[in-house]
């Protein structure tokens, strides 16, 4: 009973009482005086209670002041639904294997007596060398791949649910293509290429549902007339990498158009708002990072831009957007450049004004009163965010005179203007990283 | 209260800098609601660290000032504390990003051309090590002696000697055997991008020390390698460590293979919980990869070492306080040796000439294995002693060793004259594969063909009709 009132139990509820072992059966008779004292425990035990209750009371609201003093407002968490029910995988059967050159030739070699090979069989047989290891030893002294094994291991790397075809099939593409990515790329030939829309429909099977032209809502409620579970499958990895080393080729152009790998940059980015693939984000980075070095020099200043406003339409303006400025890791000049573009495009979907000049919207983020009671501060705090990415990544801007000088307003503006005991929900979350960039700032 | 600000100080360096103590001062704290804001400030370190260290343009290569003032040792001790600490994925996956990427940046240990050395023969160019002192390493080896007296006493270093890498290993290796296919955690998941990331910096020591280590012939460049030190802690057996590898690499890359069908996480209460198993379904296959690659990568080091070892020891270079190791093996070089040797156990000595010095060595030798496993009597001398089916499995196995190596020999930019010679040595070979596989049937009518052996067969016939 001693441990009911440790100074810090914030339990409401009646503390747990250990019931007294059961006398043997009560020989006497209840007289007065024992129901004078039980009365007076009792009331006691309320009385205590009570008190505790105000003093819990009491430290819950003192704690809920410093919280909100501390500005200690959670962060949302980011996610969006970005793959609904996927549907079943397409699991063909490859009659062109059968035919294929390998197995035919194979088949009339005399020493087939001993492998005892029949047609039938073929696919399960190449299954074999697939898995083994064997076909790849085959292609790099043929200098080869045919048509049918090339499409039979890019459905195998994208459709199968057998998890160890799927890897095999996706490290034999990784492989083919990686070689086409040398200088020499002679040395292999493949006779089929994938192609955007091949990469395209198997996103669709996944589930997918951000296709290009819609833009997102929260309320997706599609269920495929096929679907048999929660997207996307474990495929999902080899189509990562698969479309990471097709963006790697030599003559990448003879796989995707420059729209297409557009496209695909914008669907890879929007993989990094699904929860799920947060375990991939190694994988999504690499491939963002292939995807931008697939266009020429010339080509893309355009497309950064373009990929920029496609994501700041398609994807929502809250605390996603963040997200997905930072998965871009600005770990060379492009993805810095497309970084910062994204992050300009968010904020000017976000201010939803007809802005397109750098010091237009900082002057429109400089009009937004903090000071105002109705003034959102989390939106605030997000197009603080959006626009230090902006700036720092762009190297043009960066030393612009008139556009530091618009900057530091806007943020003495938001360190001055929220005081310390502003209450409000973010207030401090946008006084801080006001002060913090502002300091940076006037160091450098 | 202190925790939140990153305000003060001179500049954004500091500020994150602050914003480290910060999060080291609270990892106290346990009650949920403050450790969702734990979380937040972790991730907006994190985040803050990349935007001010890995953000600048800097074309020329670190040097270790530049080091010291942009990613502080602290923020680095922060930053693995993190990863080592956490169970949220979230921070799992951002850490060991940051980590990776800012190892990559600023590699502890790298080669300048030697311009600055002042050598006498400007023609050669020898590439010069440098070695960050002072760079931030999640090693502590005890050999140094800053590590030791640890400069921050308010929290626990965090980083790893020896003994807490090899442990590393076996919880990894533990899990890794009872995990089954539907068991996802977090845990798991952590500890594997621990390994990697530690096997990751042990591999950016060791390549270029290696590497100028076969021109210089410089062994205390090796001597003092993190894989070496780790590797002669007396605090971890040697052997064990490379079993524990081992086994590891076998259940992990068990584990993928067998789990067949995949599996589709069950809809269960709670969606935050459910997108992290999920998420967690979706990472694991590919982490436990990863992991068995960068095992292969770190026994293969060892290897390296091993055989550098061996050349300093040639020219007396080492001394007893160096140690001894049995070499490990580990490639296909190394498989084809290995057969070829347990091969040349059964085969009459005669046959087999042995001459080990060169690297063709041990093609030649398959050469030989092969004469004799087509030759009636020896094959029936052979199989008296070893079952047909294991014949067929070394068989198969080496076949698919020498392909391997016959072909990174074709990749390393031989002349066209040298690839005709290799291809027609392909060829030969494939024919003694053919006629080895005929020959054990003849010897052995009812025996089977292995699937294996069917394979190695279609291939190495596959092989001769495309050269016909």
């Amino acid at each position: 009973m001693a441990n009911i009132y440790e100074p810090l139990d914030f339990e409401f509820e009646e503390p747990f009482r250990i019931s007294p072992p059961p006398t043997k059966k009560k020989k006497k008779l209840i007289g007065l005086d024992d129901l004078l004292v039980d009365y007076e425990k009792e009331q006691k035990r309320l009385n205590d209670k009570k008190s505790k209750q105000k003093k819990i009371r009491k430290v819950c609201d003192a704690e809920q002041e410093i919280s909100q003093i501390n500005g200690d407002e959670e962060m949302p968490f980011w996610g969006i639904q970005v793959f609904g029910n996927q549907e079943k995988l397409p699991q063909q059967v490859y009659p062109e294997i059968q035919s294929s050159k390998l197995l035919q030739s194979f088949m009339k070699h005399k020493i087939n007596s001993l492998v005892e090979l029949n047609i039938e069989r073929g696919e399960n047989f190449l299954q074999g060398l697939l898995a083994d290891g064997w076909l790849l030893h085959l292609i790099y002294t043929s200098g080869c791949v045919e048509k049918s094994i090339a499409t039979w291991t890019f459905n195998l790397m994208l459709y199968s649910s057998k998890l160890e075809l799927m890897e095999a099939a996706c490290e034999f593409w990784c492989t083919i293509l990686s070689h086409k990515a040398k200088a020499d790329s002679s040395s292999i030939k493949i006779e089929w290429l994938p192609t955007y829309s091949d990469l395209e429909s198997a996103l669709q099977t996944y589930g997918f549902l951000l296709d290009s032209t819609s833009r997102h809502s929260s309320d997706v409620d599609m269920v495929p007339a096929d679907s048999v579970a929660a997207g996307p499958p474990q495929n999902i990895r080899s189509w990562i990498k698969c479309a990471t080393f097709c963006f790697q080729i030599r003559n990448a152009h003879i796989i995707f158009s420059t729209q297409e790998a557009e496209d695909l940059l914008v669907i890879i980015i929007s993989l990094v708002l699904d929860r799920q693939l947060l375990g991939l984000t190694k994988l999504l980075s690499g491939g963002m990072l292939s995807a931008i070095n697939f266009f020429s020099d010339e080509e893309w200043l355009d497309s950064c831009k373009k990929v920029a406003k496609s994501l700041a339409y398609r994807l929502p303006c809250d605390i996603n957007c963040l997200r997905v400025v930072e998965s871009i890791t600005g770990v060379d000049q492009r993805s810095k450049q497309l970084r910062s573009a994204v992050a300009f495009q968010f904020l000017v979907t976000c201010l939803d004004e007809k802005v397109c000049d750098a010091e237009e919207t900082l002057r429109l983020l400089i009009s937004i009163n903090v000071k105002d009671k109705k003034c959102d501060l989390f939106k605030m705090y997000i197009y603080l965010s959006l626009a230090e990415n902006w700036l720092s990544f762009d190297t043009m801007l960066k030393d612009k005179a008139v556009v530091r000088e618009l900057w530091g307003v806007c943020l003495r503006n938001c360190s001055c203007g929220i005081t310390i005991t502003d209450l409000r929900s973010y207030a401090s979350n946008v006084r801080s990283k006001a002060s913090y960039l502002l300091q940076g700032g006037t160091s450098k | 209260m202190e925790r939140r600000k990153r305000v003060r100080g001179d500049g954004a360096n500091r500020g994150v800098e602050e914003n480290t103590m910060a999060i080291l001062d609270t990892s106290g704290f346990n009650n949920s609601k403050i450790s969702h804001h734990l979380n937040d400030d972790r991730l907006a370190f994190l985040e803050a660290v990349r935007t001010a260290s890995l953000l600048p343009d800097n074309g020329s290569a670190p040097t270790g000032e530049l080091i010291c003032k942009l990613v502080d040792r602290k923020m680095f001790d922060a930053i693995f504390h993190i990863l080592k600490d956490v169970d949220s994925l979230d921070l799992i996956i951002e850490s060991y990003q940051l980590l990776v990427e800012l190892d990559k940046r600023f590699p502890q240990v790298y080669l300048s051309k030697g311009e600055h050395s002042g050598s006498s023969s400007p023609s050669k160019v020898i590439s010069q090590l440098v070695a960050v002192e002072e760079a931030w390493l999640p090693f502590n080896l005890g050999l140094d002696s800053y590590n030791e007296k640890g400069e921050t006493k308010n929290h626990p270093r965090s980083s790893m000697d020896s003994s807490a890498f090899h442990a590393l290993i076996q919880e990894v290796g533990k899990v890794a055997k009872e995990m089954k296919s539907e068991a996802v955690e977090a845990t798991f998941l952590k500890n594997m991008l621990l390994l990697q990331y530690l096997i990751t910096v042990l591999e950016g020591d060791f390549l270029p020390r290696n590497s100028t280590y076969q021109e210089s012939m410089n062994w205390t460049l090796l001597r003092e390698s993190l894989l070496n030190m780790l590797l002669g802690s007396r605090k971890i057996l040697y052997k064990g460590l490379i079993k524990d590898c081992l086994f590891i690499m076998c259940h992990l890359s068990q584990s993928i293979v067998f789990s067949g069908e995949t599996s589709y996480p069950e809809n269960s209460s709670g969606e935050l919980s459910d997108e992290t198993s999920s998420a967690l379904a979706l990472a694991l296959p590919e982490v436990k990869k990863s992991t068995c690659t960068v095992l292969k990568k770190l026994l293969s080091m060892i290897m390296e070492l091993d055989s550098s070892r061996q050349a300093a020891d040639q020219q007396g270079l080492t001394t007893r306080a160096d140690g001894v190791r049995t070499p490990v093996v580990f490639d296909p070089k190394w498989k084809l040796e290995i057969i070829i040797q347990y091969f040349q156990k059964y085969i009459p000595k005669s046959s087999v000439q042995t001459r080990r010095s060169s690297a063709t060595v041990n093609i030649e030798n398959f050469d030989g294995v092969l004469k004799c496993l087509s030759n009636r009597n020896s094959t029936k001398s052979i199989i008296k002693k070893i079952s047909t089916e294991v014949v067929q499995l070394l068989l198969a196995y080496a076949f698919q060793a020498y392909l391997a190596i016959s072909y990174e020999h074709a990749s390393e930019g031989f002349s066209d004259a040298m690839k005709n010679d290799n291809s027609d040595s392909v060829g030969e070979v494939c024919n003694k594969v053919v006629s080895a596989f005929t020959c054990l049937r003849q010897e052995d009518p009812g025996t089977e063909i292995l699937s294996v052996g069917k394979e190695a067969l279609f291939t190495a016939a596959t092989i001769l009709l495309s050269k016909s």
